[in-house]
């Protein structure tokens, strides 16, 4: 349990002068445009360990979201490290790169593929999302003729059977109907508390975190509030935001 | 370098199968709709062929092929350069949920576009033997120009993606650019007797794309070999840009999120 899985050193994340440019805009204007540097993330540090679950909570815009992002890779820190230990990371994304033209067995292939799969890891794993999504024949029928139902299991199947080591989550999914809903929740339940995976969620129910997470990032404004055994920085916040 | 050529075999997989799924979504909505790839560029040569051959009275021997090659290469430039522009900004929804490089899209876009080409380059062989045009081992000095031409495609398409999501009116000014290439570049008339001297060398050793279909008229119209030395001078120009172009996707391809 003590192997280190994530390491976060000193973060800090800035959306600023990557404001997109103009030409005409900046034909008819000379007054060069100023440009704002707005912290997300401010000098955050932190480890997970191998295993662990991590809630992430805060309220809105406080920097969540974007963290995530920086831990999946998708972009980078403006400063300080992100170390994986050469881990497999994913962000439970539903539905990336489908297309609508494409029949559900085609969508699956490319989903996986695009989420770093090989083709063969994503054909072995074929028939068992095909089950899990309960779509039957219509997986041959184009994603477009599905309703959106069908359409989040089939996403949800997708991102749920093909695991990696780090999973990071935004906001716990449960889709479909009743029925589906609970399938997915006991299924993502099963696949968070696995002692080989690391995880990290992003959530506002409090709840739910509480029963799932060992320890707790709290984020003001960008910046680490507390990080703790979960129940107690969950109350902490709980008065905080009252 | 080491990093693109894992990162290439890693997602080969990935931008065939894309590449593979666009085409089979144009073809999905109706069983005619690949006709089009191939009617297409048939119809614009027919009008090309009719506007300068009948009215303008442009003297060319096989009229039709000659337009035909220049329209085979061109689209394929033409297209992959428009769609590289915006290419990030449409991928929105992969390029914010998971990593991958950005140029496996213009790759892949690429596959699509070249895909295409053949089909016409099929339809220009086809056209080869209808006129009786006889051919010889020149034909195959094509493999090397055309390789050539994508390399240096592949070159653009990486900066223009680059800048595309910097600049938001990007592709007003690359729409401008390259009609006036395309006028430059002679794809219904022969720039060697149609330009007076130094002009008409200085515009097929500057104008790349120009050169490209110059020499594949060559080799399967007239059975002459390209001129190797200017080649391999865009050779060695493709590739540069080409590094270049991965290597600045590399460096800034995480912030593209932040600006989309």
């Amino acid at each position: 349990m003590s192997e280190v899985s994530i390491t976060v050193q000193d973060v800090t994340i800035r959306y600023k002068s990557v404001k997109s440019y103009s030409i005409k805009r900046n034909l008819l204007r000379l007054k060069p445009v100023e440009s704002k540097n707005f912290e997300a993330v401010k000098n955050v540090s932190f480890t997970v360990n191998k295993g662990e679950i991590l809630g992430v909570i805060g309220k809105n815009g406080s920097g969540k979201s974007t963290l995530l992002r920086a831990l999946a890779n998708i972009f980078s820190a403006d400063e300080g490290n992100i170390d994986l230990h050469g881990n497999s990371i994913s962000l439970l994304a539903i539905g990336v790169g489908f297309k609508n033209q494409l029949t559900g067995r085609e969508n699956i292939m490319l989903s996986g593929m695009l989420l770093g799969f090989r083709e063969k890891e994503v054909l072995s794993h074929m028939d068992e999302i095909i089950e899990f999504s309960e779509l039957g024949e219509f997986i041959d029928q184009p994603v477009r003729t599905y309703s959106s139902g069908m359409y989040s299991k089939l996403a949800f199947s997708v991102t749920a059977i093909l695991e990696t080591d780090i999973m990071l989550i935004d906001e716990v999914l449960s889709v479909g109907d009743e029925h589906f809903k609970k399938k997915s929740y006991a299924k993502m339940k099963e696949l968070i508390t696995n002692n080989d995976r690391t995880v990290v969620i992003v959530s506002h129910s409090l709840d739910t975190l509480e029963k799932l997470c060992n320890r707790v990032l709290w984020l003001n404004d960008g910046e680490i509030k507390e990080i703790g055994p979960s129940k107690e920085i969950i109350k902490k916040y709980r008065e905080f935001m009252k | 370098m080491k990093r693109f050529a894992s990162d290439v075999k890693k997602y080969w997989n990935y931008m065939l199968y894309e590449a593979k799924s666009q085409l089979k979504a144009e073809v999905a909505n109706s069983y005619l709709n690949w006709i089009w790839w191939i009617l297409e560029p048939l119809l614009l040569m027919m009008v090309y062929a009719f506007v300068f051959g009948f009215l303008f009275k442009h003297k060319e021997e096989n009229y039709n092929v000659f337009i035909f090659i220049a329209l085979a290469l061109w689209d394929n430039f033409n297209r992959c350069i428009k769609a590289s522009v915006t290419i990030v900004k449409r991928n929105k929804s992969i390029v914010s949920k998971v990593y991958l490089p950005k140029y496996a899209l213009i790759i892949s876009n690429m596959m699509v576009n070249t895909f295409k080409m053949f089909i016409c380059l099929l339809i220009v062989f086809g056209m080869l033997i209808v006129n009786r045009i006889s051919i010889d081992w020149h034909i195959l000095e094509i493999v090397p120009i055309i390789a050539n031409a994508l390399l240096f495609t592949f070159g653009c398409c990486c900066i223009l993606a680059h800048m595309g999501v910097f600049i938001e009116d990007m592709s007003n000014v690359i729409n401008i650019v390259l009609r006036f290439m395309f006028y430059l570049t002679g794809i219904f008339y022969n720039i060697g007797t149609s330009i007076p001297k130094p002009y008409s060398t200085i515009l097929l050793s500057c104008n790349p794309i120009a050169l490209f279909i110059d020499s594949l008229r060559n080799c399967m119209l007239e059975k002459m070999s390209p001129n190797w030395i200017l080649m391999l001078i865009w050779f060695v120009i493709g590739l540069g840009v080409s590094a270049y172009g991965v290597y600045t996707i590399y460096r800034y391809e995480n912030t593209y999120v932040k600006v989309i």
